[in-house]
C-alpha cells in the first residue's frame, strides 16, 4: 500500500490500529508503525491528523524500546545462568544444545 | 554465432557435469580416512561425567608423534603450530602424560594411542584402586573401619584414567597399515629437525566424537523426556542388559516371590569387564576366568544334579554391568526384595562366587569371606560349613584352598550386594590373597595373550578349538573342585563327589570361543541359525553397554553356553520348541522351562545339519538398575546410575594442511576477484548503452 495515495483520515485510522495492535504483545507492529509512518510523522509538511499520528508514532516507539530493553535483558541472563538453573533452565529451553551444559 | 553460443553452453554443462562427478575423488585426493577407530566415550553417573569428546565439527590438530616424557613441552609451549593431535605408543599412554595433556588441553586437539599386537611388559589398569568404591557393603555405616578399601587397595595399580574427564577425543589404533600411513605423514611433515620448527604444508588429523550427553545423569535423563522441540531427540541411555541364570532343578518363574520349598544355593560369576576405550574389553582374567569355570562346573553338575537330586537348588547366576556400581546384582537382590523375582531372599541359603581364578600361583585358590558379618555366630557357622566343603571338594585335585587373615573383607564381588541386603552366608573364590594377581585390571590387555592362550601356528581354527591349553586344564581344575563344593554344599552325597569333574575340552572350547573368535564351528552348532550372524571373528567384547531390545553379546553367548551346558535334548518338534511347548496341549512347561531350536551339526555323510531341542532352565533377568526402573532416582547413592552418552559420528582422517598465511591470502584474493568482477558488472551495466549501442537494435516494445 502507497501511504501517498491515501487520505489523511484513512492515514491516522491505519496508523491508530497499528498503534492498539501493538499491546496485544506484538512488539514488531510497533516497529512497522515507527518505520512506516515516520516520515508522516516528523518530514512532511504539518496537516491536522499529523499531530496525533506523530503521538501515536511516539509511544509506538517507546514502546518498542522497552520491549528491546526487556528482552535484551532477560536473553542475556537466560544464555548466561541457563546451565547453571539445571532444571529451571532446561524447561524454559525450546532447543536444548548437545554436548554442552 | 548462434551454433557458436550453443556450443558453449555444451561445453559449459558437460565440465559441471565432470566437476560434479569428480568431486568425489577431490575429497579422497584431500583426506586419509582411519579404518579402525575406537573410541573413547562419555559415561555419566549421579554426580560426574567422565570419557572424552570432540567439537561437533571434529577437533583438528597437527600430528605429533610422541617419543618421550621429555618430548612433551614441544607439544605444551615450545611447538609453534598448536593445537597438537599427539600420537602416543602405548607405552606412553601412562597417568602422568595424560594428566599432563589434559592439563595443557588448550594447546591439544586430541590423543591417538597406538594399540600393540603385543602386550606390554609394564603393569597398566586404568581402573581405579578400590573398584566400586561406594556400592559395595563396606559403607561407613556397615563398619567404618572397611570403607573406601581402608584395609587393603585391591588393584593397587589402579591409575584411574578410565574415570577422569578429558574434553578432547581419544583414540585408539591399530597398529597396522594405518598408523604407518600416519608415521610417514609425520616423518614427510612435521618431523622437528634440531630443534626449528617444520615448514608448512603440515600433517594434520581431524577426529570425531561428540558426544550429546554432558554434566551428570540427572541431567541427561531430564533431557530424554522433554519433548518439547521440534526434533525430539535422547542423549543418554542407562547402562544394563540382562543377566543370566539357570537352576539345577526347574523353578516356575511365573510365579514371583517367595517359595515354601525352595532352598537355593547362589553359584554366581561376573560376566562384564571395560577398559578406557569403548569397545575394546577383552576382560579375560577380570570376568572370563571366573565364570567359564562356573559354567564348567554347571556341567560338570548336570549328570548329577539329575540322577541324585541334592535338597537344596543351586542356582547359577551370571551377572551383567557388575564393573558399573554391581548393576546386575543390585537388580536381583531388588528383585528378589519386591517379590520380582522367582525366588526371594528368604531362598537363599549361601551364596558361593567365582571372581579372577585365572593366575593360581602355586595351584593355590583363596576363600574370602565377609569380616563382619561372620562375628554373628550362626552366620559364622554357615561359612564355615561351605568352606569345609570346599576343602573337602579339592581333595584329590591339582588345587590348594586357603584362607585369607580373618580381618580381611571381600574383595569387589556380586556378594556384596547380598550382604547389603541380609547377611547371607558366602564365600568369594580368587586367586589372590590380597590384591589383586592381575596386572592389567579391566584393560584392553586382559586378553587372551595374558593367560597364556596361544596355539602352535600350524593348527587350523578348528584344531585351536580343540586344543587343550594350560590355562584350560589348570581352569578345569577350578571348575571341578566349584561343582563338588556345590553338590555337597546343596546336600548331595559325599561318595558322588569322585564322578562330578568338569570337562577340559569344553573348558578349552569356551576360552577360544570367548577370547579368540566366537564365529567356530562349535559355537555354530549350539546357537539357533537366526543368531548365526552375531558370532563375530574377534575376541568378544565384555562391555556391558546400554540396555536395548538385544541382548549384548556377552549375555548371548553365555546364554547359550548354559542352555546347552545344562540343558537336555528333548524329542521335540520345531513348531514346539519355538512355542515353548512339548506339545500343543501342554500349557505349562513354559514356566519352568527355557526351549530353543538349535543348529546342530552336520552329520559325516550328510550335507544338512541336524537341529534339534534343547530344554533347560536357562532364563534371562533384567540388569537394569532399579535407580533408573522402577524408582527413577537419578542421583542415588545406593544403586549404579551409570549412563552412556549418545553420539552421531565416530571417524578420524588425516590431510595436509597450508599454513595460516597462505589460507589468509587464498581468502583475500577469492575476496578480491569478487569483488572486482561485482565493480566491473556494475560499471559495465550502467555503460551498456555506449558500449552496446552498436551491435543491437533499439528495442521499441513498452512495459
Amino acid at each position: 500500500m502507497n501511504l501517498e495515495r491515501l487520505p489523511n483520515e484513512e492515514k491516522l485510522s491505519l496508523c491508530r490500529k497499528y498503534y492498539l495492535g501493538g499491546f496485544a504483545f506484538l512488539p514488531f507492529l510497533w516497529l512497522v508503525n515507527v518505520v512506516w509512518f515516520f516520515r508522516e510523522a516528523f518530514v512532511k509538511p504539518a496537516y491536522t491528523e499529523q499531530l496525533q499520528i506523530k503521538t501515536y508514532v511516539k509511544r509506538s516507539a517507546f514502546g518498542l524500546l522497552l520491549w528491546v530493553a526487556v528482552l535484551t535483558t532477560w536473553i542475556t541472563i537466560f544464555q548466561h545462568f541457563r546451565a547453571e538453573w539445571g532444571e529451571v533452565g532446561d524447561y524454559l529451553s525450546f532447543t536444548i544444545p548437545l554436548g554442552i551444559p | 554465432m548462434d551454433l557458436l553460443s550453443n556450443k558453449w553452453i555444451v561445453n559449459v554443462l558437460i565440465c559441471c557435469f565432470f566437476i560434479g562427478v569428480g568431486c568425489n575423488s577431490v575429497e579422497k585426493k584431500i583426506y586419509v580416512h582411519l579404518n579402525y577407530t575406537v573410541p573413547c566415550v562419555r559415561l555419566l553417573n549421579a554426580t560426574h561425567q567422565i570419557g572424552c569428546q570432540s567439537s561437533l565439527s571434529g577437533n583438528v590438530g597437527v600430528l605429533h608423534v610422541l617419543e618421550s616424557e621429555d618430548n612433551l613441552d614441544w607439544v605444551l609451549s615450545k611447538g609453534p603450530n598448536p593445537p597438537y593431535l599427539v600420537i602416543l605408543e602405548a607405552a606412553l599412554f601412562t597417568r602422568s602424560i595424560m594428566m599432563k595433556l589434559k592439563n595443557g588441553s588448550n594447546r591439544v586437539a586430541g590423543v591417538a594411542v597406538v594399540a600393540p599386537n603385543t602386550n606390554p611388559t609394564e603393569p597398566f589398569s586404568p581402573y581405579t584402586t578400590c573398584p566400586n568404591e561406594n556400592t559395595g557393603v563396606y559403607t561407613e555405616k556397615y563398619d567404618p573401619a572397611y570403607a573406601h578399601c581402608n584395609v587393603t587397595v585391591w588393584n593397587p595399580l589402579g591409575n584411574g584414567l578410565a574415570y577422569e574427564e578429558f574434553d578432547f577425543p581419544i583414540f585408539s589404533l591399530k597398529d597396522d597399515n594405518d598408523t604407518q600411513v600416519i608415521r610417514q605423514c609425520f616423518l614427510d611433515h612435521n618431523q622437528v629437525v634440531n630443534g626449528s620448527a617444520p615448514q608448512y604444508p603440515l600433517c594434520a588429523m581431524q577426529l570425531y566424537s561428540h558426544m550429546s550427553a554432558v554434566t551428570d545423569t540427572a541431567t541427561c535423563m531430564r533431557r530424554n523426556d522433554i519433548n518439547f522441540s521440534i526434533s525430539p531427540e535422547g542423549v543418554c541411555d542407562p547402562l544394563g542388559d540382562s543377566n543370566v541364570w539357570a537352576s539345577s532343578r526347574p523353578i516356575n518363574t511365573t510365579q514371583k516371590g517367595h517359595k515354601n520349598s525352595e532352598n537355593v544355593i547362589i553359584a554366581a560369576a561376573r560376566l562384564d569387564s571395560r577398559s578406557f576405550f569403548f569397545d575394546i574389553a577383552p576382560g579375560a582374567q577380570s570376568s572370563v576366568t571366573g565364570f567359564v569355570s562356573l559354567l564348567a562346573a554347571a556341567h560338570a553338575l548336570r549328570n548329577a544334579t539329575q540322577e541324585a537330586p541334592p535338597n537344596r537348588t543351586i542356582l547359577y547366576t551370571f551377572f551383567q554391568g557388575e564393573t558399573f556400581d554391581y548393576i546386575g546384582s543390585s537388580r536381583m537382590v531388588y528383585d528378589m526384595e519386591n517379590n520380582q523375582f522367582a525366588v526371594d531372599l528368604d531362598n537363599v541359603h549361601s551364596v558361593l562366587e567365582v571372581g579372577q581364578v585365572g593366575l593360581r600361583s602355586d595351584s593355590q585358590l583363596w576363600l574370602h569371606s565377609d569380616p563382619v558379618s561372620r562375628r554373628n555366630s550362626s552366620v559364622n557357622d554357615e561359612v564355615r560349613k561351605l568352606i569345609e566343603n570346599l576343602q573337602v571338594a579339592s581333595k584329590d585335585l591339582n588345587v590348594t584352598v586357603n584362607q585369607p587373615q580373618a580381618s580381611q573383607p571381600l574383595p569387589p564381588s556380586s556378594f556384596q550386594r547380598f550382604l547389603r541386603a541380609r547377611p547371607i552366608p558366602g564365600i568369594v573364590i580368587e586367586d589372590h590373597q590380597s590384591v589383586f594377581t592381575n596386572r592389567y585390571y579391566e584393560s584392553m590387555y586382559d586378553n587372551a595373550e595374558y593367560l597364556n592362550i596361544s596355539y602352535p601356528s600350524n593348527l587350523t581354527a578348528d584344531e585351536q578349538l580343540e586344543h587343550i591349553t594350560e590355562t584350560a586344564t589348570a581352569l578345569t581344575e577350578v571348575a571341578t573342585m566349584v561343582a563338588r563344593a556345590l553338590y555337597i554344599q546343596a546336600g548331595g552325597e559325599e561318595s558322588r563327589l569322585p564322578s562330578i569333574t568338569a570337562e577340559a575340552r569344553l573348558v578349552t572350547r569356551m576360552l577360544y570361543s570367548l577370547l579368540i573368535k566366537s564365529n567356530n564351528s562349535w559355537f555354530q552348532e549350539i546357537i539357533p541359525s537366526e543368531f548365526m550372524s552375531r558370532l563375530t571373528e574377534k575376541p568378544t567384547n565384555f562391555y556391558v553397554g546400554v540396555a536395548n531390545w538385544q541382548s549384548s553379546e556377552p549375555t548371548f553367548l553365555v546364554q547359550y553356553l548354559l542352555a546347552n551346558l545344562t540343558g537336555t535334548v528333548v524329542n521335540v518338534t520345531k513348531e514346539d520348541c519355538q512355542h515353548q511347548r512339548e506339545d500343543d496341549k501342554d500349557k505349562e512347561s513354559h514356566h519352568l522351562y527355557h526351549y530353543m531350536w538349535v543348529q546342530g551339526s552336520v552329520p559325516p555323510n550328510g550335507t544338512q545339519r541336524e537341529s534339534f531341542c534343547v530344554r533347560s532352565t536357562v532364563h534371562l533377568s533384567k540388569a537394569l538398575s532399579p535407580a533408573f526402573d522402577p524408582l527413577k532416582e537419578y542421583t542415588s547413592t545406593e544403586y549404579s546410575t551409570w549412563t552412556e552418552s549418545r553420539w552421531k559420528t565416530i571417524k578420524g582422517r588425516i590431510f595436509l594442511v597450508a599454513s595460516h598465511e597462505l589460507e589468509m591470502l587464498t581468502l583475500g584474493v577469492g575476496v578480491g576477484v569478487l569483488v572486482t568482477s561485482l565493480l566491473l558488472t556494475y560499471l559495465i551495466s550502467s555503460k551498456a548503452d555506449i558500449l552496446f549501442s552498436s551491435g543491437r537494435e533499439p528495442t521499441n516494445a513498452t512495459y
